[in-house]
């Protein structure tokens, strides 16, 4: 019987294959990298400022509803303060609607139905700083004391060019952490955020398009 | 002058008179505005009325979820002078046809949801803030897209302008009063023990508009059915939340509700994706009518097992 002889059998390159084979998966691994940052979803759906709040990101729950409600009445205030000025006598000062007046159009966050009650009941009121008719300074209206844990307050502000304001008849919508705020003196934005009013951002379909399909 | 010509001048020339006639005939008529969803072809037919014609991309049984673009659709896309889209994700499908039908460039699109401000899946065990797309179940979301569209379709069509805003403005009062028909039914009814999990995410918009919160979600994402572990937790979710109530879909059957129901004892009920069947003027309203009509049976179910 022949005796057994053993080789060992090494690859003619084996000393750099291993290196070239380091250096391929590194090189792989980059221009993943380098794809997956310039073409892959981003999880920062939006960038705001200190002083404002995302609705998508931040409120929950009753305040996230509540701003929804506001955000689209928003599209409305005008229309309805077109109804309600329409037959005014000549003389007659324009008014802005009131809480009253959104009881009769059915809108949330205002109307007060069982869904306004699950929602925390807030109170809302009208103010409007310098009632000169048509030349007030800004609208606001102010929802607050609701009775869920947690809940903040709502302050929505119809600003007017003549007294300041940059955009004419432009609703911003605020939200103060507080549960219980009084009504502010005034709807210009600086004061606001000195009493810890943030501006309320949407995340908006707009949004999410240019997210999914590109600006 | 040859005989021929003689002929052939006021042949081109009535010719020429039809084509413009029949041209003017066509700008009467409106736009050729097509919708990917039904609920869109809802809330069109009652802002245009008789002043545009609507053209439906798919067929009315198709099922918008996950679906596979059709030769037809791309004839029909070629069509239209404009198209209303969800594009946040519950018509992905429109963007595949357009491309194919080599009109991606030209074809104006509207985007219902520019103007609506989204919210997360509720419920997601994962705990991420994903986008629902399901923006147009629920009443103020969908008000929100009325305005939207009778607006871009009036800067498209200026003489119908003022006509497209007034018709929005009656149509979100018709769909405002499906709250208060609701609120008719629940006014004064204990909703404190009322807790609900849905099957997917298709409900969060009237859920929360209501008051209601979603304590789970069994399938966040169409057509993912969770892992057995997934599962498994989610019933023991259900269960630690003392939930009562299971909405499930009404034309898109799940046996993961059959099981859900079987594991945790909870009641279910169905509700409309509004989804499916013939494109309606009324269907919007009347499937809304009915899902709130069966979530306010839901709540006083629930009030009346609590005494």
């Amino acid at each position: 019987m022949n005796a057994v002889t053993t080789y060992e059998v090494r690859p003619a390159g084996s000393r750099y294959e291993g290196a070239v084979i380091l250096l391929v998966t590194i090189a792989v691994v980059a221009v993943l990298a380098l794809y997956v940052r310039e073409q892959g979803r981003s999880d920062d759906v939006e960038e705001i400022f200190e002083w404002q709040v995302s609705a998508f990101a931040t409120l929950t729950g009753a305040d996230q509803a509540i701003y929804n409600s506001l955000y689209t009445v928003a599209e409305e205030i005008p229309y309805i303060y077109d109804d309600i000025n329409f037959s005014n006598a000549p003389g007659e000062k324009f008014r802005w609607p009131s809480i009253e007046d959104f009881q009769y159009y059915l809108l949330p966050p205002f109307y007060k139905d069982t869904s306004w009650e699950q929602n925390g009941s807030l109170q809302w009121s009208l103010y409007e700083p310098l009632p000169e008719g048509e030349m007030q300074g800004s609208t606001l209206y102010l929802g607050t004391d609701g009775q869920l844990p947690g809940q903040g307050s709502f302050l929505l502000v119809i600003g007017h060019v003549h007294a300041g304001f940059t955009n004419n008849n432009a609703i911003v919508i605020w939200w103060n952490e507080a549960n219980h705020v009084e009504m502010p003196e005034s709807g210009f934005q600086d004061g606001l955020i000195l009493r810890g009013w943030r501006e309320v951002v949407p995340y908006s379909g707009e949004q999410e398009v240019d997210r999914i399909y590109g600006e | 002058m040859r005989l021929s010509d003689l002929i052939q001048r006021p042949l081109l020339g009535l010719v020429t008179i039809v084509l413009a006639f029949a041209a003017g005939a066509a700008d009467a008529a409106g736009l050729k505005i097509g919708i990917t969803l039904h609920p869109y072809y809802s809330f069109v037919a009652n802002i245009v009325g008789d002043r545009a014609e609507i053209v439906p991309l798919i067929d009315a049984n198709a099922n918008p979820h996950g679906y596979a673009p059709q030769p037809n659709d791309m004839i029909r896309m070629t069509t239209m002078d404009v198209l209303i889209v969800n594009g946040i994700g519950h018509d992905a499908w429109a963007f595949e046809i357009l491309d194919a039908a080599g009109v991606a460039d030209t074809l104006q699109l509207i985007y219902a949801n520019d103007g609506v401000s989204l919210i997360p899946i509720a419920g997601d065990p994962s705990g991420e803030k994903i986008v629902n797309p399901h923006t147009f179940i629920s009443t103020t979301a969908a008000i929100q897209q009325v305005y939207t569209i009778a607006r871009q379709l009036g800067e498209r069509d200026p003489d119908n302008a003022t006509y497209f805003r007034n018709n929005a403005r009656r149509y979100a009062l018709e769909i405002r009063r499906l709250r208060s028909e609701f609120d008719e039914k629940v006014v004064g009814v204990n909703l404190s023990n009322f807790r609900c999990a849905t099957m997917h995410s298709g409900y969060d918009y009237i859920l929360q508009e209501l008051g209601l919160q979603v304590t789970a979600v069994i399938e966040p994402r169409h057509g993912v059915e969770p892992s057995a572990r997934q599962l498994a937790d989610t019933i023991d979710r259900i269960e630690a939340a003392d939930v009562n109530v299971l909405f499930a879909e009404k034309y898109f059957a799940s046996r993961l509700s059959d099981t859900i129901r079987e594991a945790t004892g909870v009641n279910m009920y169905s509700i409309s994706h509004i989804s499916s069947g013939e494109y309606t003027a009324e269907k919007f309203v009347s499937e809304m009518r009915e899902n709130l009509g069966t979530l306010a049976r839901a709540i006083t179910d629930t009030a009346d097992a609590s005494r």
